[in-house]
């Protein structure tokens, strides 16, 4: 019997030596992976940090047309304070017609602008005067607008710092309220967790956590936010390997950088770097008492204590850390009662806080795609330098949103029903400077601008009309028929293009015809010239896709989004030199050195002459045709030129418009492409004007050749005739290609066709 | 003869680094088909004896000569590429970008420069020959 037993306790034995065998080496293989993992993340690259995008820096120089308003716009937006005596940088006053500012360095891709004291005079809306440090000075800048990140799919975002860098009082009063026997733990604090335990039974409820900072560590870095015993047995281990291998402050360091600390948008404000710019607009050194309480207070519960959302909770909850800080005495006991009746002062406009431009960000990402991959845009903290004008981006927001309103408002549209694209870009450097992309200018979402494809309609004319000057057949005054005209196709449809206003105007001359944007004449045309020509015109303007050589592109019958038609009209508005349009001016690391840059680049696809008369006949659109309306709005010495455009059935309202330095096409229709009660001068031409209203433009004169000559024309007939005759006016030609016939002044008396017509 | 010993001196002192340069350009009679920079109102004004226009395009000029002189060509066609957005239609600034691509060896982005410099330059007919002469060049090489 004693033999049995003995003999059953033996199998026992061996049964538990093996078991308690194979468990250690599970438990050795799940310690050797758990360290496997912990030391990859903390030896490798502990962060992914998306891309920072910059506006371009602004350029301050004597005679730049700047309103006074629009710097201290601007100045706002890069968070720099309004005071009565600049002292430090980052901040400015204004003073009458002067403005002082104390610039912070900025570290740019070109260079670095060392911190100084800048001094504007303004002469209305014009720099007069301008001194760097009281030295009178040509040019200075300042520091671009962050404008927006390119984030990995979590959208966290971060600025890391060092543990120099946080305040003495931020490390205790942390570690004074997460976790007040953080440096003596090995990462997990059993008194800790009695603690809790007690704080819980006595409350009847989870209200106190008893993880250290290091556990809280390792469930942000490794871990689910799921609640178990298996995922707290896991984090306990790591705590503990994670401990065994780094030191506190090393421990204390990834903390700071990697806690939660609230949300903006999309994007997820991670470390008290961020943090502390986000709320406070502030470096983390700078932070104060109450300050470094409220952030501190946030860790609990990032949107429950959320200074910005729930002032309310967050004031309480800081009072309760004020309170912690006063017990461990690191406040008096005055400082508590001081403070704790202190506002949050969060501010609510920093470049951190910032707007961000989705529409715009989504073009620097597609165009740094061929350069870069997604992980490094996402991850590598690399700086993006572009050419987003945020004045000029704000001013097209306001415009798309204020004209769509209005528009559904004087029709009795359903709201919101209407949607809007805009593009603006540099008509010499092909630098895009603002794009709206919806009508709400914050969303994330469907960009218009890019790829809403929709059917250009009379933007395609002068492209149709450049085909002709091009040759050598056509001049500004070549008679064109604009009369009832049929075209059968393939399939056996017939296409039977009708005027706006379903009249035939008989014979007008060619400039006539465009300004007027007259349907049959211009069909007329398209087909006289040759549609393959026609396509070649709009391949050489920088319209990529393939045209189907169909009567119909002549009246612009196929989809270009706005951003292709603005490269389209950027090679005219540059006088024939194409210049791919580009956001981007160039990519650094995140310490600054340069990676990239996206220089100027230009391709002449179009001869002087030619391009010179469309941007006369463009003129002629602004000064007597469709888009008259801004001879209202605009000084004519500006000489503005552009082109309204409407589709079939009013389905899609279209203005481009340039100065001689601004282009800009905009886009008014329904994502659904119901038709709409406006055309493009009355929808899309009216965005145009109420984008560029305030901003300063310059004149546009279009560029003549010595092979530009130019005449007095007797309207009625085209022929050449002489100054002072009646009915002529003056058109520029091409050298060899004016017209034959002449006439003189006397067989021609009275008023001539065009005066009828138009009244003028 | 003065001016293409001045443009010796400019060359040998501002372009040392043979890496950017087309070989041909340092033959003698490339140099003879070079355009006379030495204009006043266009060329590389490296010497400082030319006349910068005045203001802020002017200043920015100034620097992207400096910085040419410095073999800094990047810096250079920066400078260059800040004064093109205040100043769109200075030849100046087209030519010396011309000129920037052709010593890094982009002649058809040089070229296409150097057109767009002829189109803004008016009627300045010295300032046509100059630029005409270096589309020539460029053309040769």
């Amino acid at each position: 019997m004693k033999k049995v037993v003995e003999s059953k306790f033996k199998r026992y034995l061996g049964w538990f030596f093996k078991l308690s065998l194979v468990g250690l080496v599970i438990f050795t293989v799940l310690m050797a992976y758990l360290d496997a993992k912990v030391r990859d993340k903390f030896e490798g690259k502990r962060w992914a940090l998306p891309a920072k995008v910059f506006a371009r820096p602004m350029e301050l120089y004597s005679g730049l047309a700047l309103k006074p308003k629009y710097l201290i716009q601007e100045l706002e937006q890069i968070g720099y304070q309004r005071v009565p005596n600049v002292q430090t940088p980052g901040q400015y006053m204004v003073d009458g017609n002067e403005i002082d500012i104390y610039r912070r360095y900025v570290r740019l891709y070109d260079g670095e602008e060392v911190a100084a004291r800048i001094h504007i005079r303004f002469d209305s809306a014009v720099i007069s005067g301008l001194w760097v440090d009281g030295v009178p000075t040509e040019i200075a800048r300042l520091e671009p607008l962050l404008i927006g990140g390119i984030y990995p799919k979590h959208n966290e975002d971060r600025l890391l710092i060092q543990l120099e860098d946080a305040p003495d009082l931020l490390l205790k009063t942390l570690v004074g309220v997460e976790d007040r026997d953080f440096y003596d733990h090995w990462g997990i604090s059993p008194k800790g967790i009695a603690r809790a335990l007690m704080v819980n039974v006595q409350k009847g409820g989870l209200v106190q956590g008893g993880s250290t900072l290091t556990q809280q560590l390792v469930k942000n870095f490794f871990l689910t936010r799921e609640r178990s015993l298996q995922r707290k047995a896991v984090e306990a281990l790591m705590a503990l390997l994670v401990e065994f291998h780094y030191d506190k402050d090393e421990i204390l360091e990834a903390y700071l950088n990697e806690v939660y600390l609230g949300q903006s948008g999309r994007r997820a404000i991670h470390g008290f770097g961020l943090a502390s710019q986000f709320y406070f607009g502030k470096h983390i050194k700078n932070l104060s008492a109450p300050e470094i309480a409220t952030l501190v207070g946030m860790v609990k519960g990032p949107s429950v204590y959320n200074p910005k959302r729930k002032p309310e909770n967050a004031m309480a909850r800081r009072n309760v850390v004020l309170g912690v800080m006063q017990g461990q005495s690191l406040i008096t006991p005055y400082e508590y009662k001081a403070w704790s009746m202190r506002e949050l002062d969060v501010v609510q406009y920093t470049q951190y806080q910032r707007i961000e431009y989705p529409a715009f960000l989504d073009l620097v990402r597609r165009q740094l795609r061929s350069d870069y991959q997604e992980q490094d845009l996402t991850s590598e903290g690399l700086r993006i330098y572009t050419s987003l004008d945020p004045i000029i981006q704000r001013s097209a927001e306001q415009a798309v949103k204020k004209r769509l309103e209005d528009i559904e408002r004087d029709f009795r549209l359903e709201k919101n029903g209407l949607q809007g694209a805009m593009v603006v870009a540099s008509t010499e450097s092909g630098e895009v400077e603002a794009v709206v992309g919806d009508r709400n200018p914050r969303y994330f979402g469907f960009n218009r601008a890019l790829d809403a494809k929709r059917s250009i309609g009379s933007l395609a004319k002068p492209a149709v009309y450049l085909t002709a000057l091009r040759g050598d057949q056509y001049n500004f005054v070549t008679p064109i028929d604009d009369a009832p005209i049929k075209v059968a196709g393939a399939n056996g449809q017939v296409w039977e293009p009708q005027n706006y206003d379903h009249k035939s105007h008989g014979i007008v001359p060619l400039y006539q015809a465009m300004a007027k944007s007259l349907n049959q004449a211009t069909a007329r045309l398209g087909l006289n010239v040759g549609l393959s020509n026609v396509v070649s015109t709009f391949s050489d303007l920088g319209v990529e896709r393939k045209l189907p050589a169909y009567p119909s592109i002549v009246l612009g019958a196929f989809e270009l989004s706005p951003f292709n038609v603005a490269q389209m009209y950027q090679t005219i508005a540059a006088s024939g030199f194409k210049t791919p349009l580009k956001a981007i001016r160039a990519v650094t690391t995140s310490k600054g050195d340069l990676l990239s840059r996206y220089g100027y680049e230009v391709k002449q696809t179009i001869k002087t002459e030619p391009a010179y008369l469309i941007q006369k006949a463009m003129q002629q659109v602004v000064k007597m045709g469709t888009a008259r309306f801004l001879n209202s709005q605009f000084d004519k010495n500006l000489n503005l030129a552009g082109k309204t455009g409407t589709s079939d059935s009013q389905r899609d309202s279209w203005f481009t418009g340039f100065s001689g330095d601004k282009l800009a096409v905009v886009w008014v229709g329904r994502d659904d492409n119901k038709t709409m009660p406006i055309t493009g001068a009355g929808g899309a031409l009216r965005i145009w004007a109420h984008t560029f209203k305030d901003l300063p433009l310059k004149p546009l004169f279009p560029l003549p050749t010595e092979n530009i000559v130019e005449h007095w024309v007797d309207v009625e007939t085209g022929a050449i005739s002489q100054e002072n005759c009646p009915g002529v006016m003056k058109f520029p030609f091409i050298n060899g290609k004016t017209p034959v016939q002449t006439t003189d002044c006397q067989s021609k008396p009275g008023k001539a066709w065009w005066s009828k017509l138009f009244g003028e | 003869m003065k001016y293409i010993l001045l443009l010796s001196v400019v060359f040998l002192s501002a372009c040392s680094t043979p890496v950017y340069h087309p070989t041909a350009i340092l033959s003698s009679e490339v140099f003879d088909e070079l355009p006379n920079w030495y204009d006043d109102r266009l060329g590389l004004q490296l010497q400082g004896n030319n006349h910068y226009p005045s203001g802020a395009h002017g200043s920015l000029l100034q620097q992207a000569d400096q910085a040419f002189s410095q073999n800094n060509l990047q810096n250079c066609q920066i400078y260059l590429e800040r004064a093109q957005r205040i100043a769109t239609r200075d030849a100046g600034i087209y030519v010396r970008l011309s000129y920037l691509y052709w010593l890094q060896e982009k002649s058809s982005q040089a070229l296409q420069t150097a057109r767009r410099a002829l189109s803004v330059v008016g009627q300045d007919e010295l300032a046509k020959q100059e630029i005409q002469r270096l589309i020539e060049a460029i053309q040769k090489n």
